[in-house]
């Protein structure tokens, strides 16, 4: 009797859960960025559109490793990632279709993959956030943070995939051996935060100088308290530095379908870019839309030439970001 | 020739089939770059990353040890005042899961990492496992023996390591195996205190680097360090010697004056283990604004049920197979036990992933439905239950059984109606201890789950990632307080006990 | 001068005294049993002899030296004191052998050999040395445990019902062997039981302790036959209870005019305790009573008779007992003991 009982309680369960398991939809989305986030937009793209869509959240670097692991059989349509190394996997396992024309030329070459394999939907720049109180001369290269006169001022996040992405930037334009000294200077100077977000605090509340971390935090932070009550500053590097790069939230597209491809120019639509333009102060990559009114226009940034696909080489980013001993 | 039922053997076999899916996966990964996973496993990395995960694993295991002992041996055998209640706090840190743990030192102290801070947290967080089995093992072991042995001329001190000990023995080793398996495979929170560990490795291939071969290689490095780990267990665990039933009241050990310094000392190993991460997340969830009930409601109804499908099934696996070996044992029973524990130290990613490339590609059916999920879970948390449930089938003496069956019942309904009533208490604590375990799991939730299914743990780790801490702070305390319920369970079965002993 | 003095021990727990005023003496090589039914306090008292807990008053003074008193308790393992639990309490992990010499290591290997040796051949299990626990038998496993306690040749030897978890037959068996080894032994023990006939049979002295108190010590003979109470009467043997009047130096009871062995009050009222076995039933077809019932046993016999006034049951010789439907005289055979009511 008991036996019997206990298996009705597993099955009830299980039962219940079933009914969540794939339904027939029109889309499957792979997002690496938030429900938080995501979440409204693919409603309202569902009410325009008319479509079901069904969407897997979880980190750009784990779907990574599921599609890849999935493989041909994967049930995805489309691929949300929030930077281009994990689309980079992606398109070099081939799971990637291509953009089509139409779609890909609506984003400037640059910010979208070369062989159109994926196209940026929003753009992030890395920045230096600063407390214009303790910094009196700024730094106009990055590599200028080595210098003994920031010990213990500056701070950046080396286990976020920004700032890899990032190091990245600075051994293909610079090489691995210079970037391997800039680390191990940055392994004495630096101060080390779990995210961006906490460096971002920790400048505003005055326990740091300075420190490396993507544009939007500050602009989302400015939104909420009032940009007049933020006591830090932004700053830009030199010309073309490893330390103005922008890298992007992308999106690739698995099986070409209808509503995919749909749902892919929703996403770089007036809607789609204002979109992420307000909500997360990120920068509309597509020609015409503006980013809000306190942002630095993107064209104004000094970014470096980079492919950003050639920026899914995190292998060895990693590799030397450990022998400095930064992770 | 006794033939063991029919279904415990399916049941069996099955799971050491899953069980071995990932290590199939890993061996699939390594041959497809055999060279590259070599050159992996040369590389001087590799060597530091064994001495980190291996100095982690015995350090942590040994304190754990010392700790559980510490704990157990106060409360169950000692006039410690409030006894009941450090045994609740000693169980509490099993609620809680360690990257919480983690994260709740963390903002006390920032600069909390390396090494000593894996070590610490580890051994706080696994040291229930030992309290425990402990507590369980000293409160049926033969009391009166310990009179005997004073009567001898042994003092207390003597008389723990040459009487108490060895009946003590399977326990300890068993739970520290659990202990040192865990450490193996914890990634959360040595990822917060970013301490290189092979698993940590691991999940930076994967994640970072996108290099399966590599990740396989150093994956299956952990599976030889488990059968290694396994292996000693069991060698050097001695055998279990059934308990007579002692007669007589047992009597608690008088502490004196130390009575303060030991509810002290336990109180302060209670502030760390448990007291600290619940006031922070008490903390952030008090800054928490727009908090949004229903969403809670539903996650907290959909872990549960999560969690308790998935102890019901990894209970009836775990008795099919604890019959099975402890009551019809042979080579082949023996064999089965043995892989469904080769693959528990394991990182709960690489069994994801292995499950998604079975999933995807050999079984779509049930890919990305609740079943493969429930199959993860199964081949992780299989051996967790295997300890607790195998215990009270393997105490059952076989003259019960055959007096059942002398009495006209058949094989299975002697088992069904005699020996499992009795075994009872030990499944229902495994399937308590697995429910638990699946609750707080992340990793594997994240990548085996139905699309739309969300868990508390999934929901934290949205809002960590973000640094949302607020937002996260009352997920988390929803987690643990119903992680707290089968912790507790677990707890009140030695507590029942405990309250027994005069 | 005694071994073992136990002199005018309280202790309490909680609120309930567990006993009072307890005093026992006890000569060197002599063995005692503390008789008592269950919660009377004997296992108590052997937890105080063995010093696993503190007397709350008096003194327990062993071999001239206080072990126990109000301002100190004697560690257990100081005391010289073995013990024999109720379940014997063998170290699972040890064998015999081993079980055995637990408490020699003041030995050398060669002495610590040689005594557990002289003890197997004591109690005839020169085999068993390399047996574990679980191998043994309930009466091998018993004699292990007396030999382990003996082994280190302690002052004191301690038995808390040590044959109580043993079917009768093997009880009488080991009974003898446990006497024989502890007086080869030259042992000194205690002996605690609910079993009368074990300790009439066993001991030197018995001492009966009812609700913590001690009733009545004795000889076995003296306890058996000159019982202190009705209580002590009825719980040893099967006795039948009188009414009777003293008068003349007899006791008039419904059986007739019995003697008294002890002293008794002229005019007093009160109890006589008969022992079944001090009936004599004598066949009389004019007899004033009738048989109504017999319990047979083969080497005797439980007679059931009706009296003019009572029913009592009295022991016959088995080839002999006289039948169901006999009319017999009933006769007391020697004095019986008075107890005066109030």
């Amino acid at each position: 009797m008991k036996l019997r009982g206990a298996l009705v309680l597993t099955l009830l369960p299980i039962l219940l859960l079933s009914g969540c398991s794939a339904e027939d939809n029109a889309l499957l989305v792979y997002s690496g960025r938030s429900e938080a986030l995501l979440g409204p937009l693919v409603e309202k793209f569902e009410q325009e559109s008319g479509l079901d869509v069904e969407v897997r959240y979880a980190g750009s670097a784990e779907l990574a490793a599921q599609l890849l692991e999935e493989g041909e059989n994967s049930p995805a349509d489309v691929f949300l990632a929030q930077d281009a190394g994990a689309l980079g996997a992606a398109a070099k396992a081939g799971l990637l279709t291509g953009i089509p024309d139409e779609i890909y030329s609506l984003v400037p070459s640059g910010y979208s993959a070369a062989d159109q394999s994926w196209v940026g939907v929003s753009g992030r720049a890395r920045v230096l956030v600063y407390d214009p109180g303790k910094v009196s001369e700024l730094p106009v290269s990055i590599f200028d943070l080595e210098d003994a006169s920031w010990q213990g001022r500056i701070g950046i996040a080396p286990t976020n995939a920004s700032f890899q992405a990032f190091v990245t930037a600075m051994r293909i334009l610079n090489g691995d051996a210079r970037t391997l000294a800039w680390l191990e200077a940055m392994k004495v100077n630096a101060v080390i935060y779990e995210k961006n977000g906490a460096i971002l605090e920790a400048v505003e509340a005055g326990q740091l100088d300075a420190g490396l971390i993507n544009h939007y935090y500050w602009y989302a932070r400015a939104k909420d308290v009032g940009q007049a009550q933020m006591n830090s500053r932004l700053a830009q590097f030199q010309a073309a530095d490893a330390g103005n790069l922008v890298n992007v939230a992308g999106v690739g597209i698995l099986n070409s379908t209808d509503a995919a491809e749909q749902f892919v120019s929703f996403l770089l639509s007036e809607t789609g870019q204002q979109y992420f333009a307000q909500e997360t102060r990120e920068y509309p990559l597509v020609e015409g839309i503006s980013p809000a009114d306190e942002l630095t226009p993107l064209a104004d940034i000094p970014t470096p030439a980079i492919d950003l696909s050639d920026l899914d080489t995190l292998a060895e980013t990693l590799e030397l970001i450990r022998q400095a001993g930064l992770i | 020739m006794k033939r063991p039922p029919i279904a415990a053997v399916a049941l069996g076999l099955l799971a050491a089939l899953a069980s071995l899916i990932p290590i199939g996966y890993l061996l699939l990964r390594l041959f497809e770059g055999f060279e590259a996973a070599l050159a992996e496993l040369a590389r001087a990395r590799t060597l530091e990353l064994l001495l980190n995960t291996i100095g982690l694993t015995v350090s942590v295991s040994l304190t754990a040890l010392a700790i559980g002992a510490v704990q157990a041996w106060l409360t169950v055998r000692t006039n410690l005042p409030l006894a009941p209640v450090f045994a609740v706090l000693a169980t509490l840190p099993l609620a809680i899961p360690s990257y919480v743990l983690a994260l709740g030192y963390l903002s006390v102290f920032p600069s909390f990492s390396g090494f000593w801070a894996a070590w610490f947290t580890l051994s706080l967080a696994t040291s229930p496992y030992v309290f425990l089995a402990l507590s369980a093992a000293l409160i049926s072991s033969n009391f009166a023996a310990e009179e005997v042995a004073r009567s001898l001329g042994k003092n207390r001190w003597q008389v723990i390591q040459s009487v108490t000990w060895p009946q003590v023995r399977p326990a300890a080793f068993a739970s520290v195996l659990l202990v040192a398996l865990y450490t193996l495979s914890e990634f959360g929170a040595i990822a917060i205190l970013r301490f290189d560990t092979f698993t940590r490795a691991i999940y930076n291939a994967y994640r970072g680097s996108f290099d399966r071969t590599s990740a396989a290689a150093l994956a299956l490095v952990l599976v030889a360090l488990t059968l290694v780990v396994i292996y000693f267990e069991r060698r050097y665990r001695g055998d279990r010697w059934q308990a007579p039933t002692a007669a007589g009241r047992k009597r608690r050990i008088d502490l004196g004056r130390a009575r303060i310094l030991a509810a002290f000392g336990l109180g302060i190993i209670g502030l760390f283990g448990a007291g600290v991460p619940l006031v922070s997340l008490i903390g952030w969830s008090v800054n928490q604004t727009g908090f949004d009930l229903l969403r809670l409601g539903e996650l907290v109804a959909s872990s549960l049920a999560v969690a308790i499908a998935a102890g019901v099934v990894i209970g009836i696996f775990a008795l099919a197979i604890s019959v099975w070996n402890l009551r019809y044992s042979s080579r082949l029973s023996g064999a089965v036990d043995l892989t469904a524990w080769a693959a528990h130290a394991l990182p709960a990613v690489v069994v994801a992933l292995a499950l998604v490339y079975f999933g995807a590609n050999l079984v779509p059916g049930i890919y990305q439905s609740i079943w493969l999920l429930l199959l993860g879970y199964l081949i992780l948390f299989l051996p967790n239950a295997l300890g607790l449930v195998g215990t009270p089938i393997a105490l059952v003496p076989r003259s019960i059984e055959e007096v059942a069956r002398s009495q006209g019942l058949s094989k299975n309904a002697a088992l069904t109606k005699v020996v499992l009533p009795i075994a009872l208490p030990g499944i229902l604590a495994g399937v308590a201890l697995a429910s638990l375990t699946v609750l707080k799991e992340l990793p594997a939730t994240l990548l085996l789950r139905p699309n739309e299914l969300d868990t508390l743990a999934t929901e934290l780790w949205q809002a960590t990632e973000v640094l949302a801490y607020s937002q996260a702070a009352p997920y988390a305390l929803a987690l643990i307080i119903i992680a707290g319920v089968p912790a507790l369970a677990l707890n009140a079965q030695a507590r029942k006990l405990i309250s027994e002993v005069s | 001068m005694p071994l073992l003095e136990i002199n005018d021990v309280s202790v309490s727990f909680g609120d309930t005294e567990a006993l009072s005023g307890i005093t026992l003496e006890l000569e060197s090589k002599q063995l005692l049993a503390v008789l008592g039914a269950s919660g009377a306090g004997k296992s108590t008292l052997m937890r105080l002899i063995a010093g696993f807990d503190s007397v709350g008053a008096g003194s327990i003074v062993l071999d001239g030296e206080t072990l126990s008193d109000t301002s100190k308790t004697v560690a257990p393992e100081k005391r010289s004191i073995g013990i024999v639990p109720q379940d014997s309490a063998l170290f699972p992990h040890l064998n015999v052998g081993q079980n055995i010499g637990f408490g020699l290591s003041a030995l050398s290997k060669e002495a610590k050999a040689e005594r557990v040796r002289e003890l197997l051949r004591l109690i005839r299990m020169e085999e068993f040395a390399s047996r574990m626990p679980q191998e043994l038998s309930g009466g091998q496993v018993q004699r292990v445990a007396l030999a382990r306690a003996l082994a280190p040749k302690p002052k004191l030897v301690l038995l808390d019902e040590p044959f109580s978890a043993l079917d009768a037959e093997l009880r009488g068996q080991l009974r003898e062997e446990v006497r024989q080894v502890l007086r080869a032994e030259g042992a000194t023990a205690v002996l605690v039981t609910h079993d009368q006939e074990e300790a009439l049979s066993l001991a030197d002295r018995v001492a009966v302790l009812r609700e913590g108190k001690i009733i009545q010590v004795g000889s076995p003979s003296e306890i058996y036959n000159s019982p202190a109470d009705v209580g002590i009467a009825t719980f040893l043997g099967e006795s039948v209870l009188v009414d009777g009047t003293v008068s003349g130096g007899k006791i008039l009871t419904d059986l007739g005019s019995l003697s008294a062995l002890n002293n008794v009050a002229e005019g007093a009222t009160g109890v006589v305790a008969i022992r079944s076995e001090n009936f004599y039933l004598q066949p009389n077809p004019t007899g004033d009573s009738e048989v109504v019932g017999r319990v047979f046993f083969g080497h005797d016999a439980l007679v059931e008779v009706q009296t003019p006034k009572l029913r009592i049951r009295a022991r016959s010789n088995g080839p002999f007992a006289p039948e169901v439907g006999m009319r017999v005289t009933v006769w007391v055979r020697g004095a019986v003991n008075f107890y005066p009511s109030s």
